[in-house]
């Protein structure tokens, strides 16, 4: 067994064991006399999520490093795509008294690998739970020949030192505020793997957007 | 909202098979399947009892863990279920796996799950997916009861139809359509559909699609042109490594070839096949080290796979022989026996590399009493020998000096494959491996015109109308060669022709039954055999 096999084996275990976690905490929910630690519920279960994002972009990571990961494009439906992300989450958010909503033309489709896209949309709306005040919202479009993939909010926004900057920040692991730009790293990652006639996919970090906080843009070519 | 309640109910109506090694898991996912409203759930802890739960009966979805611990895996389970037909028309396979990373796709496997599910997933989620596969699945139906029957140009021509109607979800149907077309042998339609869908986006699996086309259509340079940059552009798409490595191979650059299935077996190295494939390849280029490694890991991905075959025992004896450890091939030989216990191929390999060891330990007499145990043993087969083994057989003889037996059987192998350029290649090989005096192309070209000449001969009597004459012609020359499949076809063919002017005879029925039985169970997916099939059914309609 090398490394990796060690590694892939391990995350296996850790995930089914947060899974477990987070089924068992999204059924006290349903229980009646949970009241009072709803609070304290609902962070165990956003910090469990966050657990098993980060596992799963460690691992995916890992494998890129190694030439192990090429993105499998095919053609799918955002709508289709949001519709699930929004089924995923959906628990998190109501429980955080935030509204998680997706917009975009039902027959819009693009070409993307489904399962690595995934990967970023559910770690950007991870995070964007944290910073939201009351809505968080998944939008998609064509610009200029990509697919735009958004996730916005109505929070404070990015700080200033990582807006921008589109590809130019982050190149490397940076540690701000006590935390680690890992996912913003991942989706610049899985990005770049979309490549489509010369054309490379990339990222963008802004403020403002539709609902004024952060605003967050997964281009496709 | 109507239509989404009524597919709902479909989905409690079903029956499932949930297959997870963690008893909580299974409780867990068996628990989200009730809160759906579905009753009939039967719960499996590893691979082993997954099969024989699928055994008893027929589910219409199997939710199966990727990872079961020791024993099978999901992938070992989902080939199994599929390859020995124990889940049928219209059910359903969904791998659950704990990375969102597709890797296990992209190797080389024969058969892929209908959909993946990521672990954690909601209950919501698992209602949406179900529902969403459902739906398109009835879609499709009528194409995969085409497809299972092995009806490709049907299936090709019913995916046109939704092509023409549906606004939804174009480019899954034709990624199937261009699939269908590529095993049907409509070459030319089928990189239609690719170039088209390239010219739309870059897509790797329509990269994968025109190489296979250029390589099925015999343009192996441009072939290796497409699979290099796809590998370079997708260094993750170990599909693109198999067929560049299968192009390379044709070429006759079989060195570079290993080297790039290698790269392959570092990205991915729990495909079966793969190894297999790498194995034969080393053995070939002499390399013992690499074809013992190769195959010692097949044969352990073996003992839980439905593609264990004594050809991986026997190459990895001949692979410790190679490296000078005779004693030890034996030794694996013994295990084959004992692992295939009973079965003609398993003796026949046996008897064949025992003969090898013993030759190269200088043992004569032992040697040339293994071939004459091979011989027989492979002429108790019978007539459906498969042309591999006569190839084994050749080259054993070859090696063992028996130049003439080995001349008789190469001869044998050419007659009943004249048509098929692959098993010709390999003949050539083989004659330059074993230093025969003889020259590989006319040798080859010699026998080939002989039988092209033939069935000529026959077809023009046919058209001629002297049908007496061109059955006798065909049925002697498949007495000859009953292997081989144009003139097993010609002769179904020419016999349909005879019983339209004089009427069925049931001698003849019998006979046409035969002949494309016996093209049926050697190469059930050829297109000419579907054509002479439908003429069949025809005449027996107009009979009636």
């Amino acid at each position: 067994m090398n490394f990796a096999d060690v590694m892939a084996s391990s995350i296996h275990d850790m995930k089914n064991s947060l899974w477990m976690v987070i089924n068992t905490l999204e059924s006290l929910d349903d229980v009646p006399g949970t009241e009072l630690g709803r609070d304290q519920l609902c962070l165990l279960r956003q910090e469990a999520k966050r657990l098993n994002t980060n596992l799963i972009e460690l691992l995916t990571l890992y494998k890129m490093e190694n030439g192990r990961v090429s993105a499998d494009v095919r053609e799918s439906y955002l709508s289709e795509f949001f519709e699930e992300r929004v089924l995923e989450n959906e628990a998190s958010a109501r429980a955080l008294g935030i509204a998680l909503d997706w917009e975009c033309d039902p027959d819009l489709h693009g070409f993307f690998d489904e399962g690595l896209v995934m990967g970023v949309v559910n770690s950007l709306i991870g995070n964007g739970l944290r910073y939201a005040r009351s809505r968080l919202m998944l939008s998609g479009g064509e610009e200029d020949g990509f697919l735009a993939i958004r996730v916005e909010d109505d929070g404070e926004g990015f700080p200033e030192a990582m807006l921008d900057s589109g590809d130019a920040a982050g190149q490397g692991i940076e540690w701000l505020q006590g935390r680690t730009h890992l996912g913003i790293y991942f989706a610049r990652m899985v990005a770049g793997l979309h490549s489509n006639k010369g054309l490379k996919g990339r990222i963008h970090i802004g403020n403002g957007g539709s609902l004024g906080g952060g605003s967050f843009t997964i281009l496709l070519p | 909202m109507e239509s989404v309640n009524f597919r709902r109910h479909e989905i409690e109506s079903k029956s499932f098979l949930v297959v997870d090694d963690f008893g909580d898991m299974r409780s867990m996912i068996k628990g989200m399947l009730a809160t759906i409203g579905v009753t009939d759930i039967d719960l499996a802890a590893n691979g082993a009892d997954a099969v024989t739960a699928m055994e008893k009966r027929r589910y219409d979805i199997v939710l199966c863990d990727y990872n079961l611990g020791a024993g099978k895996n999901g992938q070992q389970v989902l080939e199994e279920a599929r390859h020995r037909e124990l889940i049928g028309l219209g059910s359903m396979f969904i791998m659950v796996t704990a990375e969102n990373t597709r890797e296990i796709v992209m190797s080389a496997v024969e058969y892929e799950p209908d959909a993946y599910l990521t672990k954690p997933f909601t209950k919501d989620l698992l209602r949406s997916r179900l529902v969403r596969l459902a739906g398109k699945q009835k879609d499709l139906e009528d194409v995969e009861h085409a497809v299972r029957s092995k009806e490709f140009e049907k299936a090709v021509e019913l995916l046109d139809e939704k092509l023409a109607v549906q606004t939804r979800n174009l480019g899954e149907l034709t990624k199937l359509k261009a699939e269908f077309c590529l095993r049907a042998g409509s070459h030319d339609k089928a990189e239609a559909v690719y170039r088209e869908a390239l010219s739309r986006h870059d897509l790797p699996w329509a990269r994968l699609g025109l190489g296979r086309v250029l390589y099925a259509t015999g343009r192996l340079d441009e072939a290796k042109m497409v699979f290099d940059e796809l590998s370079r552009d997708n260094p993750g798409f170990t599909a693109a490594y198999d067929w560049l490595a299968r192009t390379l191979r044709s070429m006759n650059r079989h060195r570079d070839a290993q080297a790039t299935l290698q790269k392959a077996v570092e990205l991915s190295p729990q495909a079966i096949l793969r190894q297999k494939a790498l194995g034969q390849l080393a053995l070939h280029n002499e390399d013992h080290d690499t074809a013992e490694r190769a195959l010692s890991h097949a044969v352990k991905l073996g003992h839980h796979s439905v593609y264990k075959e004594p050809l991986l025992y026997a190459g990895l004896a001949r692979a410790k022989a190679g490296k000078g450890a005779g004693e030890q091939g034996l030794k694996i030989l013994a295990e084959m026996e004992k692992v295939f216990r009973g079965q003609p191929t398993s003796a026949l390999y046996s008897a064949m590399v025992e003969g090898e060891i013993h030759s190269a330990a200088g043992r004569t007499q032992e040697a040339e009493d293994c071939l004459v145990r091979a011989g027989e043993l492979y002429r108790a087969i019978g007539d459906e020998v498969p042309a591999h083994l006569t190839l084994e057989l050749a080259r054993t003889s070859g090696k063992l000096g028996n130049h003439e037996q080995a001349k008789a059987l190469l001869k044998d192998a050419v007659r009943n494959n004249h048509a098929e350029t692959e098993l010709l290649r390999e003949v050539g090989d083989l004659v330059r491996d074993l230093n025969m005096d003889i020259d590989p192309e006319s040798f080859i070209g010699d026998i080939r015109k002989e039988i092209v000449h033939l069935n000529n001969r026959g077809v023009q009597m046919a058209r001629a109308g002297r049908l007496q004459e061109a059955v006798g012609l065909f049925e002697e020359a498949a007495a000859a060669m009953p292997g081989n499949k144009v003139v097993n076809l010609n002769c179904a063919r020419v016999l349909i022709m005879s019983m339209r002017e004089t009427g069925l005879n049931r001698a003849h029925l019998e006979k046409v039954h035969e002949f494309l039985n016996r093209v049926q169970r050697a190469d059930p997916e050829n297109p000419q055999l579907r054509r002479v099939q439908n003429m069949y059914q025809q005449l027996v309609k107009e009979s009636a």
